[in-house]
């Protein structure tokens, strides 16, 4: 089985993002995976082991130092990774657009049998490249599955409704998006980081052909204008709630 | 410039969801400063509309799918129903609350129309204008401005429900469809079936949430906000560590990793307010906090605090509600 698995790069969490004079200041920020592509490449690899023979590789749109973390995606179980290093952003439809070709340059008409992204990336929030890319593809998707249950020539899925699940039959070739909970990814050992210094990372060359979507006009501080006042007891906040504009 | 508008209204099980309610009533809000701005909406699946009445304002026609075909939903026949409700009104924006299914159903047709995709827009202090919208951004760090740039514009809302809203001089009809082509085929993926939790509210559909977070000690901690919920009519949410740690499912998670959520009331207890949290509770209403530690961040960002011991605090909260309620 061909399987293909989508990665970005997210600043981490714990690093401070800062803004001088008003603009916003990465250049103190770590970039790590983003978390919901480790769930996504963990089922890739879970699949990889299921089906003797597989193949996993690894996509990503990133400048050039996501090197390293793709490294840490080989270790975790990817056998081989496409970087398209670029420094300027790309909105999600020139990103899911550029995917597309990039993974149609890789396996050709025949597309792989299965294609996972993560449920969305956590620094925007987007969730929109998942879909737009398996649109851009021709192939079914579903997005953040949180069971997955493949045979040989059909697929099962669930994902978490408001208040529910929802279970869905898919057929190959397919793209998922997914949610945390689908599976607890594996911690890399000594060895796998050794083996992955040997699996290939190459560069794809970039060619954006389409103007984007959306744009980004600004990106200001968030000030949380809130005050808190502390109250003594139970009954002194429910007397407080009580003249709120009706909450109960 | 919009000149009609097209609200999607989505049901599960015959009833129409709520936040799709106050997705038109917003939209409804939005359009009443722009004269000869029309509103139409699309309602998909067998359900009710007189549930309807009474809860939308303003003006327009709501075109119903009322085939048996679009009871579950289905990604490839909802697309075309869509694309086709859009060439019937000749709309050019196109607004869906924020639910799972319509991050689901959006970005395939951002693709299919060539439309711009501005999601998880929120529409409080007018953040929603007919060209683009404001999203907070980097775990609640900074807040973006996203402008559209193509003519066909989608976009999907995240805003706290419009409550007590009193509706006047409302006049919506609804016009049934006839069956369209696209009910007889199969298409996959579909949905083979739906399974409900019974009794428990979804935090993502909530107006009043009791969260708890590693504080609450243990599982068991729980059983005194489940109490509080079932009072209040609201839902129990839960940091990551409870999650984690097995004590509540990941469906209650809040936080980056969670579910974003913005109910009218926001009660968290023994949690401390990590960024990961934080970034999800932004549309919040009002929001308190119980902490032992009074220097904890989640104070700043509250309105109300109580710095105490949840098990001592909770228990007396449970009482005066009780009371409250019952000399209501
Ligand atoms: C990539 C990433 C993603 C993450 N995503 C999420 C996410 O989606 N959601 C999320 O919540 N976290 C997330 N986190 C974790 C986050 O960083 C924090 O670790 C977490 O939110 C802390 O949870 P907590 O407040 O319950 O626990 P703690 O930080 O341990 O806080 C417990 C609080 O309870 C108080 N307390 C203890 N006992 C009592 C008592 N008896 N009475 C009153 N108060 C008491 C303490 O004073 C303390 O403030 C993420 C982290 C990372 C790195
Ligand atoms: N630059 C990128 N390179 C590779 N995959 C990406 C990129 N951006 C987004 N993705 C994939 O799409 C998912 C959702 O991203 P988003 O739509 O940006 O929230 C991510 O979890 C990745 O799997």
């Amino acid at each position: 089985m061909h399987i293909a698995v989508c990665l970005c790069q997210v600043p981490d969490t714990s690093s401070v993002i800062s803004f001088v004079e008003g603009v916003i200041d990465l250049s103190r920020v770590n970039e790590m995976m983003n978390p919901y592509d480790e769930y996504a490449l963990e089922e890739a690899v879970r699949l990889k082991e299921q089906f003797e023979g597989s193949v996993v590789t690894l996509f990503c749109i990133a400048p050039p130092s996501a090197r390293e973390m793709l490294r840490k995606a080989l270790a975790m179980g990817g056998d081989r990774a496409f970087l398209l290093s670029i420094t300027e952003y790309l909105d999600t439809f020139q990103t899911a657009s550029l995917l597309s070709r990039a993974i149609t340059a890789c396996y050709g008409e025949a597309l792989p049998d299965l294609v996972f992204c993560g449920k969305h990336s956590t620094d925007f929030q987007s969730a929109q490249v998942p879909l737009m890319l398996a649109e851009r593809l021709g192939i079914e998707s579903v997005s953040a599955i949180i069971k997955l249950e493949a045979t040989a020539d059909s697929i099962k899925v669930e994902r978490e409704i408001e208040g529910g699940t929802e279970s869905l039959d898919v057929h190959y070739p397919a793209l998922f998006s997914v949610e945390k909970g689908i599976n607890v990814p594996r911690k890399t050992t000594i060895k796998a980081v050794m083996a992955a210094r040997k699996k290939p990372v190459d560069l794809l060359p970039v060619i954006i052909s389409e103007n984007p979507y959306v744009t980004i006009t600004s990106i200001k501080p968030l000030v949380r204008e809130k005050k808190c006042t502390i109250v003594q007891d139970a009954k002194e906040l429910v007397r407080l709630l009580r003249n709120e504009k009706a909450l109960f | 410039m919009m000149k009609t508008v097209l609200v999607f209204l989505e049901q599960r099980e015959g009833a129409i969801k709520q936040a799709s309610i106050d997705t038109w009533n917003r939209v409804q809000e939005l359009v009443a400063f722009r004269p000869g701005v029309t509103v139409s909406g699309i309602l998909a699946g067998p359900a009710s509309t007189l549930q309807l009445e009474g809860m939308l304002a303003g003006t327009g026609v709501i075109f119903h799918a009322n085939d048996e075909a679009f009871r579950l939903y289905n990604p490839e026949r909802y697309a075309r129903l869509v694309a086709e409700s859009m060439k019937r009104v000749d709309a050019t924006s196109l607004f869906f609350a924020d639910t799972v299914l319509s991050r689901d159903l959006a970005p395939r047709l951002s693709v299919r129309l060539q439309a711009s995709l501005l999601s998880g827009c929120s529409f409080d202090n007018g953040r929603v204008d007919g060209a683009g919208c404001q999203r907070s951004v980097y775990s609640g760090a900074a807040l973006a401005s996203f402008a559209a740039e193509r003519s066909l514009k989608i976009f999907t809302i995240t805003s706290r429900p419009t409550r007590c809203t009193t509706i006047v001089g409302a006049q919506t009809s609804v016009v049934v469809l006839e069956p369209s082509d696209c009910t007889d085929a199969d298409f996959f993926p579909m949905v083979r079936s739906i399974t409900m939790h019974k009794g428990i509210r979804d935090v993502a559909e909530a107006t009043i949430i009791v969260s708890g977070g590693r504080g609450m000690g243990s599982s068991g901690g729980f059983r005194l906000l489940e109490e509080l919920a079932l009072l209040l009519g609201g839902a129990v949410g839960a940091s990551r560590p409870v999650v984690d740690e097995g004590w509540r499912p990941h469906a209650e998670q809040i936080g980056q990793t969670g579910k974003t959520v913005a109910p009218a009331l926001y009660l968290a207890c023994a949690i401390s307010g990590a960024p990961q949290h934080l970034a999800a509770i932004g549309s919040a209403g009002t929001v308190v906090a119980i902490n032992r530690d009074p220097h904890a961040p989640i104070f700043d960002v509250a309105d109300y605090g109580i710095v105490g011991d949840v098990h001592l605090v909770l228990p007396k909260l449970i009482e005066e509600l009780q009371d409250f309620l019952q000399k209501r």
